[in-house]
């Protein structure tokens, strides 16, 4: 039913260079994302088509550093994801769109009077100092995304630190930094956010959120959350002190990236790069012991990959960070060791658990060792053993209280 | 303990041989446990990971078999002796044991001079013994939330959120080991600090006087 696909989007991405074929492959892609077979292409390039200026959008920037916006951005001429969010009507894009000042603030205003619109939010939401951490023209931060959030549909949270606050939640943070649904929760706004990780995220998760929204939602966050595959986790924040649960794309969480990792086999065959620069590096060995947190880390990093999925972090010779997990700075630094260091406060600093391990064992065995000795010096090894008392202490005690004889 | 006699009685040959499974399982998956943390030699992943999976279940079926054989199989109820009893009537404390706490701690700190009265095993012995049953358990419950196939299955997983993350179950089941490791360094310790005899009829089957 290719045929269903057709009308103004078509010049609309003939103008972008974009051909009706190209248009097609990408939809089966985001087809096979969202575990549909290609014969659902047809589909999304409807749904697609449909949701040209109906479902308006709006991109809100937090404490962030814009990497996610780069990531959405990183193509060198207008690309098919591109196109798809422009036909979201994004109704607001800080960082690239061509308004600014009150036209800019109207905008968004206008879109939230007239509601029905998805929220992408990118950054953490800095509560510290009564939310004077992050002002945007005299607005608080956390004002502008209560005032967003409470009307849209349903919000997509793009990035680490939209998640759980990323790695502006990292200690000591501060700006006391906490994640979009962790900042719902305080104010108790209902409205159903998706969470998308990792530092940056994936545009092509996006594409596949919005996509699915424009596929099954009809217009109701309750039938989106229905039949939109979703995984949660929960998190203790520190910040806030409340446990928070985070709903995540099945397909994003739903495997470990060591699991799909191409260099699985050089792990099992246990051929590892132990030093960067070195000649097994350049075999293209497993980065196990260099660091690499993929066992971790709940991504499908190695399916989709990054840049119109020319590569990724691992493939490009990184072990991976793990910016795909909860707390991640704190949880898996230092980048480059296998165990992430515990933090023992300010006179200890930072400790791997092998070194307390090894203090461990090793006062273990001394104390041993030194009480054998104790053993030996005491006289209560021999043939016979140390004498054994007649009567246990207690007993002699309550005899002796009771008046009888010890 | 040095003075008594060890007889076959006290370990019988059935947990002989399940003491032996669980040593060759211990060092097997520490051994393969420290290779998969690090690699500190090339080409034997595959193998560690292999072995420490393998190792993991015997462990646990034998662990679990030792526990239902102990409502079964009769042994030693005292040091030296040849009257036996429902095991786990002498893994579970005695009367010998009660009042007896803080008198071996005593003993061991050489605070006191004479040895205490003890059961089949001492307060702390037993403390020691029935705490590596839910220690090993627990231990399979960490290693269980970071195994591929399970770490998904919502028992193991809330467990990795509570603690806050895979990192943090890699930790704790990191540390578990050492936990074992140096209950390992003490009950050897303490077992064979007299004399070899328990050693010899733990291992060997074999009977001595003393």
């Amino acid at each position: 039913m290719a045929q269903e696909a057709h009308g103004a989007i078509y010049d609309l991405l003939a103008v972008r260079g974009v051909s009706r074929r190209d248009f097609l492959k990408y939809c089966s892609y985001v087809a096979a994302m969202l575990g549909l077979s290609e014969a659902a292409a047809p589909q999304i390039a409807a749904a697609v088509e449909k949701g040209a200026k109906l479902k308006p959008a709006l991109w809100i920037n937090g404490g962030s550093c814009t990497g996610c916006t780069e990531s959405m951005a990183q193509v060198d001429s207008p690309d098919v994801a591109t196109v798809v969010l422009e036909i979201l009507s994004i109704n607001a894009f800080e960082t690239i769109m061509a308004a600014a000042g009150h036209d800019a603030e109207k905008n968004i205003a206008d879109t939230v009077a007239a509601g029905g619109y998805l929220l992408i939010y990118e950054g953490s939401v800095m509560t510290g100092e009564d939310g004077n951490t992050l002002l945007v023209n005299g607005h608080k931060g956390t004002d502008i995304l209560e005032e967003v959030a409470a009307g849209a549909d349903a919000i997509l949270a793009v990035g680490a630190c939209a998640v759980d606050g990323g790695w502006v939640y990292a200690h000591p943070n501060p700006a006391k930094a906490i994640g979009v649904q962790s900042f719902l929760d305080t104010v108790n706004i209902k409205t159903p956010v998706v969470n998308l990780p990792c530092c940056p995220t994936s545009p092509e998760w996006i594409v596949a959120m919005v996509v699915q929204w424009l596929l099954v939602a009809e217009d109701d966050p309750a039938t989106f959350l229905a039949k939109t595959k979703l995984r949660t986790r929960t998190y203790r924040d520190t910040v806030t002190g409340r446990d928070v649960t985070l709903n995540y794309p099945e397909y994003v969480i739903g495997s470990t990236i060591h699991d799909n990792c191409p260099r699985r086999g050089h792990f099992e065959n246990g051929h590892f790069v132990t030093e960067f620069g070195s000649e097994e590096e350049a075999k293209g060995y497993c980065l196990y012991k260099v660091g690499c947190k993929g066992p971790q880390t709940f991504t499908q990093c190695p399916i989709t990959r990054w840049n119109r999925s020319v590569s990724w972090c691992v493939q490009s010779g990184a072990p991976c960070i793990g910016c795909g997990g909860l707390n991640w700075v704190d949880n898996n630094t230092p980048f480059f060791k296998r165990l992430s260091s515990m933090q023992m406060g300010d006179t200890l600093g930072n400790v791997q658990p092998g070194s307390v391990a090894a203090v461990v064992g090793g006062v273990a065995a001394a104390a041993l060792v030194a009480h054998g000795l104790g053993m030996k010096a005491a006289g209560r090894i021999g043939p016979d053993g140390p004498p054994v008392e007649t009567a246990k202490a207690y007993d002699r005690k309550r005899m002796a209280k009771k008046g009888g004889d010890k | 303990m040095a003075g008594s006699a060890h007889y076959r009685e006290a370990h019988p040959l059935v947990f002989v041989i399940t003491h032996w499974i669980n040593l060759i399982c211990m060092i097997m998956l520490a051994f393969s446990g420290f290779y998969i943390h690090y690699p500190f030699f090339d080409g034997f992943m595959g193998v560690a990971r292999g072995m420490h999976f393998v190792a993991m279940y015997v462990i646990l079926i034998n662990l679990t078999f030792r526990i239902i054989a102990a409502f079964f199989v009769k042994t030693a109820v005292d040091l030296g002796s040849r009257e036996v009893d429902t095991d786990i009537k002498n893994w579970l404390p005695q009367e010998k044991n009660r009042h007896q706490f803080f008198e071996t701690v005593k003993y061991y700190l050489f605070l006191r001079k004479e040895a205490v009265i003890s059961a089949k095993y001492g307060s702390l012995q037993k403390i020691a013994y029935l705490a590596t049953v839910p220690l090993t358990y627990l231990m399979a419950y960490t290693g269980f939330a970071i195994y591929g196939p399970t770490m998904n299955w919502g028992f193991f997983a809330g467990g990795v959120d509570m603690v806050g993350g895979p990192m943090n179950m890699r930790i704790i089941h990191y540390f578990m080991m050492w936990v074992f490791i140096v209950f390992t360094m003490i009950h050897a310790y303490l077992a064979n600090v007299y004399n070899f005899s328990p050693s010899k009829i733990i291992f060997a089957w074999k009977e001595t006087e003393h």
